[in-house]
């Protein structure tokens, strides 16, 4: 048996443990603000001198591959799971929003809502079939959920194939006609309302069986976790989430045809998203989204250059940040952080290993 | 006496290897009890049999009477049975708390209510924290808390393991080899810490444990297998002078 190094990393002796729980509450009301600064500045930008409509249009696309990368990052992060099959789930919920925008002219907030519970069943479904499935052989089956996806918008009428499907130019919010402003707002919506949720999500106990499940499975299954139904509920709400970002994007662009969804291009962007942003941080899929869609748009001169490139960065990422930037960024705030506590923590008196006083 | 796990004719295969071959065992409430034998005598199969991590060929398992064969593995603490692994099996990457926390898994409410972070559900948290933090206190774990698993000493790591058992309020622990590659130190604490369990906790224990001082000195009853199969059983002193329990594992040096 091999025999742990005592004490590897920095170690926080917490003999003072009343002040390290202030610290630690401290800490995480200034995580909680920096996300509150970020969504008062999402909300302030289209009041900014200058910016135009197809502005405030781009900037809803950042976003809606932002919440796609939430969903994703949720399994990729969370459960250790990997998906290169999300795009279907963004077809879904795209497909779903323009049938019931154009077909019974529903307000577009139920048309969101409905894309994402649609993308939520079909998870479920999938995800009873797929996590049976061990990691590599998970992925090449969501890669085939993809395409099938993809064969079946492309060939079945009623998704009017590589014709698509056209919608009004303005879209239809409590009885409101609007803009590409107004949608933004939506759209950010959207974003809070999820950013809140995965928050509530991963530091309830949910979030924690499933950590426990991506860490060892034995053990979790031991202490009472249900692998099937966790597995599967977070395979369902990272549908759900993804779903979500393709009811808006078919609404955004007023337009879903095979052209765009039979494609698994959509799949890898979302999950290089995730990758470079970083899974299992919550500022991952921001960072991430912001680059994947930022990045051929600043460099649309180039071309296929901006492909090249995403490729490269990509590439670097894996080699020198394979937690994500978000990681590397955060690092040295952590270290002081971590630091912090360490003082704190020992503050007190000069705190060694007690020895054990149990009596026998 | 009442029977608290008992199993019988406990028959596994994998492949030509009789791992169990018709074992049978009665636990009583409320004792300890050690399970020995040499390597490879199906010990640690018995122990994932009555964990239900391994379906048996053949066989009943009871706990309290009633019939367990067709469980989960994941719903035996629910019924009052948990268990620790030989090889430490932690969370690594979490912290002590959460590691200890994850023991109360089927005490959370349902998965929606803590998703939305519900009030209720929030209360629960609070009470399974305030909780966790008893058991670490009882292991003496708690100024370890925030710590992540994996930054501990190996003796530590082992007790953690422990209290994410503790967490789950079982009536019954399986122990799988507690104090292997302990220091004597460490051998002394958890030898200390696995007799508070028993007489202030009320749980009955279930142990594989190579450590003789360790089994002789805290099991109320013992069981000896040997190749898969009973070979004897009785209180310590019957164990240490039965002539084939010597001559199988416990060799002719360990003279009482």
């Amino acid at each position: 048996m091999i025999r742990t190094a005592a004490r590897a990393g920095p170690y926080v002796t917490a003999s003072n443990r009343g002040a390290v729980a202030v610290l630690k509450k401290r800490f995480q009301r200034q995580n909680v603000l920096i996300f509150g600064a970020l969504f008062v500045a999402l909300a302030l930008l289209p009041r900014l001198p200058g910016v135009q409509g197809w502005m405030a249009a781009q900037a809803a696309i950042v976003i809606i591959y932002i919440v796609a990368a939430q969903g994703v990052a949720l399994l990729v992060g969370y459960t250790g799971l990997v998906t290169v099959g999300h795009g279907g789930f963004l077809a879904i919920g795209a497909y779903t929003a323009a049938l019931l925008t154009k077909v019974y002219a529903v307000d577009m907030l139920i048309a969101i809502a409905a894309g994402g519970m649609m993308a939520a069943i079909v998870g479920m479904l999938l995800g009873l079939v797929f996590l049976r499935l061990a990691g590599p052989f998970m992925a090449i089956g969501t890669l085939g959920f993809a395409f099938f996806i993809g064969t079946v918008v492309n060939n079945a009428p009623i998704f009017e194939g590589r014709e698509g499907i056209s919608l009004p130019p303005m879209n239809r919010l409590l009885g409101m006609q609007i803009g590409d402003i107004g949608f933004y707002y939506v759209a950010v919506a959207v974003l809070a309302l999820v950013t809140l949720f995965l928050y509530s999500l991963l530091r309830s106990g949910v979030g924690r069986a499933l950590k426990a499940l991506r860490d060892s499975e034995r053990a979790a299954e031991s202490s009472g976790v249900n692998r099937l139904l966790f597995r599967t509920l977070a395979f369902s709400v990272s549908a759900c989430i993804t779903g979500l970002a393709g009811a808006l994007n078919g609404l955004v662009t007023h337009y879903v045809s095979a052209e765009v969804y039979a494609d698994i291009w959509y799949s890898v962007d979302i999950l290089v998203a995730v990758v470079v942003g970083g899974a299992s941080m919550m500022m991952g899929p921001f960072v991430g989204g912001l680059f994947v869609v930022m990045l051929p748009f600043f460099l649309d001169q180039l071309a296929d250059f901006a492909f090249i490139l995403k490729g490269v960065v990509l590439i670097l990422v894996l080699i020198f940040a394979p937690a994500g930037i978000c990681e590397v960024v955060a690092r040295p705030f952590v270290a002081l952080r971590r630091r912090h506590l360490m003082k704190v923590g020992q503050a007190s008196e000069t705190a060694l290993p007690k020895a054990v006083t149990v009596s026998r | 006496m009442t029977s608290h796990l008992r199993c019988h004719d406990v028959t596994v295969r994998f492949g030509g290897l009789l791992a169990c071959d018709h074992i049978s065992l009665e636990v009583e409430q409320g004792k300890i009890y050690g399970l020995i034998g040499p390597n490879g005598a199906g010990k640690t199969t018995l122990f994932n049999v009555l964990s239900r991590f391994q379906d048996p060929d053949q066989g009943e398992l009871f706990y309290r009477d009633r019939s367990i064969g067709s469980k989960k593995a994941h719903e035996m603490v629910g019924i009052g049975m948990a268990r620790t692994f030989q090889n430490i099996n932690l969370f690594r990457e979490q912290s002590t708390l959460d590691n200890i926390l994850i023991g109360a898994h089927h005490l959370t409410c349902d998965p929606f209510s803590h998703m939305y972070s519900l009030p209720h559900a929030m209360r629960r948290e609070r009470e399974l924290v305030k909780r966790a933090t008893e058991i670490a206190e009882m292991l003496n774990l708690a100024d370890e808390l925030d710590n992540a698993a994996k930054n501990l000493p190996y003796g530590y790591q082992k007790r953690i393991e422990l209290a994410r058992a503790l967490a789950s309020r079982p009536e019954i622990i399986l122990l799988d080899e507690p104090v292997a590659g302990c220091n004597d130190e460490e051998t002394a604490e958890l030898r200390a810490v696995v007799q508070r369990i028993n007489r202030e906790l009320g749980v009955t224990i279930l142990m594989v444990e190579h450590d003789m001082a360790m089994v002789m000195g805290v099991c109320d009853y013992i069981y000896v297998i040997n190749f898969g199969a009973n070979l004897a059983d009785g209180t310590p002193a019957q164990i240490r002078s039965n002539p084939e329990v010597v001559s199988a594992y416990l060799g002719e040096e360990v003279a009482p």
